[in-house]
């Protein structure tokens, strides 16, 4: 190259500097602690017309189908509050983004989320909660998690929506026991992927298994083994009479296959994100019927008269998507949030600060029977103990059957969650 | 093998080095652009996220540096990269995170977390050198995967040192005398910039990248990157002019080795968290990340230090800015039904670019820089990790 | 006893799998001392064809369209790519193989996206009860079909005269090419029958008994797993890559139980790794030597 020209192309970069630099030194300062409309207290995700919260679900990786159902929950939850004039005189918004239940791309995504929002209408998956724990907790940034271990209540940026998996699984083995498919001193099998979500089922488990000598055969999973025929071989083996799940839908199918295939053939449990109907649709919708699931929530087809509303609004604004439990959840998640921002509107206050007060006023709220009856007031305590059962029935409405309606199984009431008072 | 025989190196004497000549235009714009980078977080301002993206690419780039020393320069092939970035961010997380409940921290000071990481590191490069040692070429490209799988296993089970597959441990905050690399309030401004953590870690991320750049060169233009080359192109040669094999060859999977555990605290540091794979082919220690770091090095061209920094960019840097153009301006918003998204088109791009660097220039970007820069470049380098059956390779030109 | 004998039966469906999957790296190799990364993207634009045409054409139609394609897509790259690439060796070419299977698999998975298909139909899920033993009818036929097309490669490597030009290639090149032997078709032969036992190997990867997973990234990572069975043989060795193929499906499967679940994948490749430091060529593999 020729001195000449490097001279000029050293001149221009020089020059982009100092431009970009002055650019650069004339960052915005946010106003903090502002008062809006109304003279309620705002801060970051509020303006005078809207209220931004933000949705980091999953639309790609192994819960798109639930995080689907989730999404369409929480967007139909704000088309009725904006229908109905807003709340505390302000529309809601929601800022969605993908993260494919994996925890780095969450990381990365984060940064951008969080100016932009006031607190998390749904922050899903576990190891996704776990990386980002602390962000929550510096920014001051509440989220309703679309992730139910009972380990991160420790956490007082975390909104709890219905009950935790230790007490889901819990509920759910004394069910199978009140149907006489399980009996004291049995061996049961659990396969768990390790992490929040599966490790905090197991504790469900190991509670349950110690108050009626159980004994359990345990087997650890990452999130993408898909092929349980092998542990499900050793299981047999040693005899066991229920099989528990935490696992993902794949997973799930591949366990219930071998169930059958092996000649196995014990009752299966599992909760909320172990089924998706679309297995319905694979190899394994054979061996589904197996499959009890506990969930904090009804399923899709339930007909509790609240989800029944809920699910016709679904199916007359999504007529095409897939139908789950995801939608139920993700529209209670809002009316959490819905109680939470009136309480805190009523104080004046819809700073972060302000909402996260607010949430530990609430003691007793009331979902038209989504999820039981929350009480926020003892933080490390999960909010709520019951359960709805329902077992795999492809005639129904999003693959799943109603059996039992919400209860508390009386060992549900004893136990003692992690972070507990 | 079929050919029994190594064919002995088409000898052709390596043309003399000419005068380093200092020129004032090349330091100046050495200078200049140190100064864009230090200045950059300035530049960038408020959008920390493009700020995440270079220091995104500097990781890529310290991993790159030591992977093409291996590879290019001691003709060692290794997909085991990953793995000792693993080893690097665990590392660091155990020596200087806090103990918890079921997590193994040893609480000291994060400088030395960093240097123990880094060492940890090239100590178990040291223990895979007897294996690398036995084997040449493509089968020890495939018997370093196992590193890869082995971490995988250790990063899943050793749950106590690495917090778990779901949702890992937080590594620790990186200090330095007393300086937290954190936000704090009221934080100091260049330029009216507040320097906060990103800021803070950028500059932290370029220093220690500046100082592996450095002696990554320092190494490939003295006795030991002599001693590597020697090893790489005729192993029975080398041993005949009294090089040692076995050590040399030990030492540069060290050297790898410890970049990419600097690469792998790296990581730690940028994500805010270390967590070991869920399986081999997704992750940020898995097989992808393997052959990343291989297209790093193919691209820059092989044995190429500031090859391998251009690498970064492309195969580092796209995906990155990719996945901010998408969340930021809507860029592929089909994506979720398959449609192109960011990972998916920056593995196009640098899918292509290594296929393109293989047929037409076997020197990669270095080769090509070198001839833009009007100097007459040596002859066509092949890409030979295996480094036999190669004519002289001048990767070790200082002008690289 | 019956859980061992169970192990025993899927670990060996699964090696005749890997065994077909290996087989593929070691034809490519002997032909042209290539290490093919990109087989898992054969492996995938096969299984791919399939799920697009079955639900058209029927499954016994799609599944030989799939072998077919997953054939040509190996000649495709051989002859387009890696015959053009003149100055590059062979491990310049194996990189070349990464960039190609870079490309190919991130289309392929992102074509199939959220779907991740199962192509099984015709015997997937429908395992077969002998006493207490159950043999996945997936296993079975994977196994019936992968000795025949061993064994029918076998005879055809021994016999025929593309075999014949194929052993002569591989013992030496130049020699072989001096007697009048065309390198450049036995070489796009052995691509070609690379792809198509690719194309043959994922009809039974992508299913619920084999992988518990549909198409997608998954189904290449297992044919990566075919690659300690090729290097474990000795990437020169046919009879190897089989060997190698039960030892790597038997080694999954038996220490996924006795050591640990987890343990199971790095397993194979510690093995692999064990074999390579005692027999830097594999077992059955050509020893290599180093004259200056």
């Amino acid at each position: 190259m020729i001195p000449g020209r490097r001279a000029a192309v050293l001149a221009a970069a020089l020059a982009s500097t100092l431009v970009l630099a002055a650019c650069g030194s004339t960052a915005d300062q946010q106003p903090a602690g502002e008062a809006g409309a109304g003279g309620v207290k705002t801060d970051k995700g509020v303006t005078d017309t809207t209220i931004t919260l933000g949705v980091m679900g999953d639309n790609t990786g192994p819960f798109k189908n639930l995080g689907a159902g989730l999404n369409a929950g929480n967007q139909l939850w704000a088309d009725d509050v904006n229908a109905a004039g807003g709340i505390c005189g302000r529309q809601i918004q929601l800022e969605v983004v993908d993260h494919g239940y994996k925890a780095d791309t969450a990381k990365t995504l984060y940064p951008q989320l969080e100016p932009k929002v006031l607190g998390m209408v749904q922050l899903l998956g576990s190891p996704v909660l776990a990386a980002l724990k602390q962000n929550l907790i510096d920014d001051n940034l509440l989220a309703a998690p679309a992730s139910w271990s009972s380990e991160v209540l420790n956490n007082p940026s975390i909104m709890m929506i219905g009950t935790t998996y230790d007490l889901e699984i819990v509920n759910g083995l004394a069910y199978l026991q009140q149907q006489g498919l399980l009996a004291d001193g049995d061996k049961i099998g659990h396969i768990y992927i390790d992490g929040e979500y599966g490790g905090n089922g197991l504790k469900g488990s190991q509670y349950y298994a110690e108050q009626h000598g159980l004994t359990i055969t345990e087997a650890k999973i990452t999130s993408t083994d898909n092929d349980l025929t092998g542990i499900v071989t050793g299981m047999r083996g040693e005899g066991i009479k229920v099989l528990v799940l935490t696992t993902t839908p794949s997973q799930s199918a591949s366990a219930l296959a071998a169930n059958q295939a092996l000649g196995l053939n014990v009752p299966v449990l599992g909760n909320n994100p172990t089924f998706d109907p679309a297995l319905l649709d694979s190899p394994a919708a054979g061996a589904l019927g197996a499959l009890y699931v506990a969930a904090s929530s009804p399923p899709f087809s339930s007909e509790t008269p609240k989800a029944v509303e809920v699910a016709n609004e679904y199916k007359q604004k999504y007529p095409s998507a897939p139908v789950n439990a995801g939608v139920h959840t993700g529209y209670v998640e809002g009316m959490v949030w819905q109680a939470v921002l009136e309480k805190a509107c009523e104080a004046g206050d819809l700073s972060r600060a302000g909402v996260a007060t607010a949430l530990t006023t609430l003691t007793s709220v009331k979902t038209d029977d989504l999820v039981t009856e929350l009480d926020y007031s003892s933080p490390g305590a999960p909010p709520t103990r019951g359960v709805y059962i329902a077992k795999v029935d492809p005639a129904a409405e999003g693959g799943l059957t109603e059996v039992a309606p919400l209860f508390t199984a009386s060992e549900a009431e004893g136990y003692k969650a992690p972070y507990q008072q | 093998m079929s050919d029994t025989l190594v064919k002995p190196s088409s000898a052709q004497p390596a043309p003399a080095a000419p005068k380093r000549r200092r020129n004032w235009l090349a330091i100046a714009a050495t200078a200049v652009g140190l100064v864009l980078l230090v200045l950059l977080p300035v530049i960038i301002g408020t959008e920390v996220a493009y700020l995440k993206v270079a220091q995104y690419i500097l990781i890529g780039a310290v991993g790159g540096i030591g992977l093409t020393l291996l590879v290019g320069q001691a003709g060692q092939l290794s997909l085991a990269h990953p793995f000792f970035l693993l080893v690097g961010a665990v590392s660091y997380a155990v020596l200087s995170g806090e103990a918890e409940a079921d997590l193994v921290g040893l609480g000291l000071p994060p400088v030395i977390g960093l240097i123990g990481a880094v060492a940890v590191s090239g100590l178990l490069g040291l223990a895979f050198a007897p294996v690398a040692g036995r084997l040449r070429g493509i089968y020890l490209g495939v018997a370093s995967l196992s590193l890869v799988f082995l971490g995988l296993w250790l990063g899943q089970s050793l749950e106590s040192l690495t917090g778990g597959t779901s949702s890992g441990r937080t590594p620790p905050t990186f200090e330095l005398f007393g300086f937290a690399f954190a936000n704090s309030e009221p934080a100091p401004t260049i330029l009216g910039v507040a320097i906060q953590k990103q800021q803070r870690l950028w500059f932290l991320f370029l220093a220690l990248a500046v100082i592996a750049y450095l002696l990554a060169r320092g190494a490939v233009r003295s006795r030991i990157g002599r001693a590597w080359r020697a090893v790489r192109d005729n192993e029975a040669a080398a041993a005949a002019m009294g090089v040692n094999v076995t050590r040399v060859k030990a030492g540069a999977f060290v050297v790898s080795s410890a970049y990419a555990g600097l690469a792998g605290v790296m990581t730690a540091l940028w994500l805010d968290l270390v967590k070991p794979d869920e399986n081999e082919f997704t992750g940020n220690y898995s097989l992808t990340v393997a052959i990343a770091f291989l297209a790093i090095v193919i691209i820059g061209g092989l044995g190429s230090v500031p090859g391998a920094v251009f690498g970064a960019v492309v195969v580092y840097g796209l995906q990155q800015f990719f996945l901010l153009g998408a969340n930021e301006f809507g860029w592929f918003a089909d994506a979720e039904f398959g449609g192109l998204t960011a990972v998916v088109l920056s593995a196009f791009v640098y899918g292509t670019a290594v296929v393109l660097v293989v047929l037409f220039e076997p020197g990669g970007a270095a080769a090509i820089g070198r001839r833009l820069v009007g100097r007459r470049a040596p002859a066509p380098v092949p890409a030979a990790p295996g480094g036999r059956d190669t004519p002289e390779r001048n990767d070790d030109d200082p002008r690289a | 006893m019956t859980t061992f004998v169970q192990l025993l039966v899927n670990g060996l469906g699964k090696g005749a799998v890997y065994a077909l999957l290996a087989l593929g790296f070691v034809v490519i190799f002997k032909a042209t001392e290539v290490v093919n990364f990109a087989h898992g993207s054969l492996v995938l634009v096969g299984g791919y064809l399939v799920y697009e045409l079955k639900d058209a054409l029927g499954w016994p139609t799609a599944a030989v369209v799939g072998v077919l394609a997953a054939a040509l897509a190996g000649l495709l790259i051989e002859r387009a790519l890696l015959a053009n690439a003149t100055s590059a060796d062979h491990n310049g070419l194996a990189l070349l193989t990464i960039g190609i299977d870079v490309i190919i698999t991130e289309e392929i998975v992102r074509r199939v996206g959220a779907d991740i298909p199962f192509i099984g139909d015709p015997y997937d899920a429908q395992p077969i009860q002998l006493g207490a033993v159950t043999v996945f009818r997936t296993q079975a036929i994977a196994l019936v079909v992968g000795a025949v097309l061993i064994a029918a490669f076998l005879l055809a490597f021994r016999y025929s005269s593309w075999g014949v030009a194929m052993r002569a290639q591989a013992e030496n090149r130049e020699a072989a090419a001096l007697m009048g032997i065309r390198s450049s078709r036995v070489t796009a032969t052995a691509w070609l029958v690379a792809g198509a036992l690719a194309g043959v190997a994922v009809l039974f990867i992508a299913t619920q008994d084999f992988s518990g997973a549909g198409l997608g990234r998954g189904t290449h990572a297992i044919a990566l797993v075919a690659f300690p069975a090729a290097i474990l043989g000795g990437l020169d060795s046919t009879a190897g890559a089989v060997v190698g193929g039960i030892v790597v499906g038997l080694t999954e499967a038996l220490s996924a139980q006795y050591i640990s679940f987890e343990f199971s994948k790095s397993a194979v490749f510690l093995v692999m790794l064990v074999v390579l430091v005692v027999r830097p060529s594999g077992l059955f593999g050509t020893k290599e030597l180093s004259r200056v």
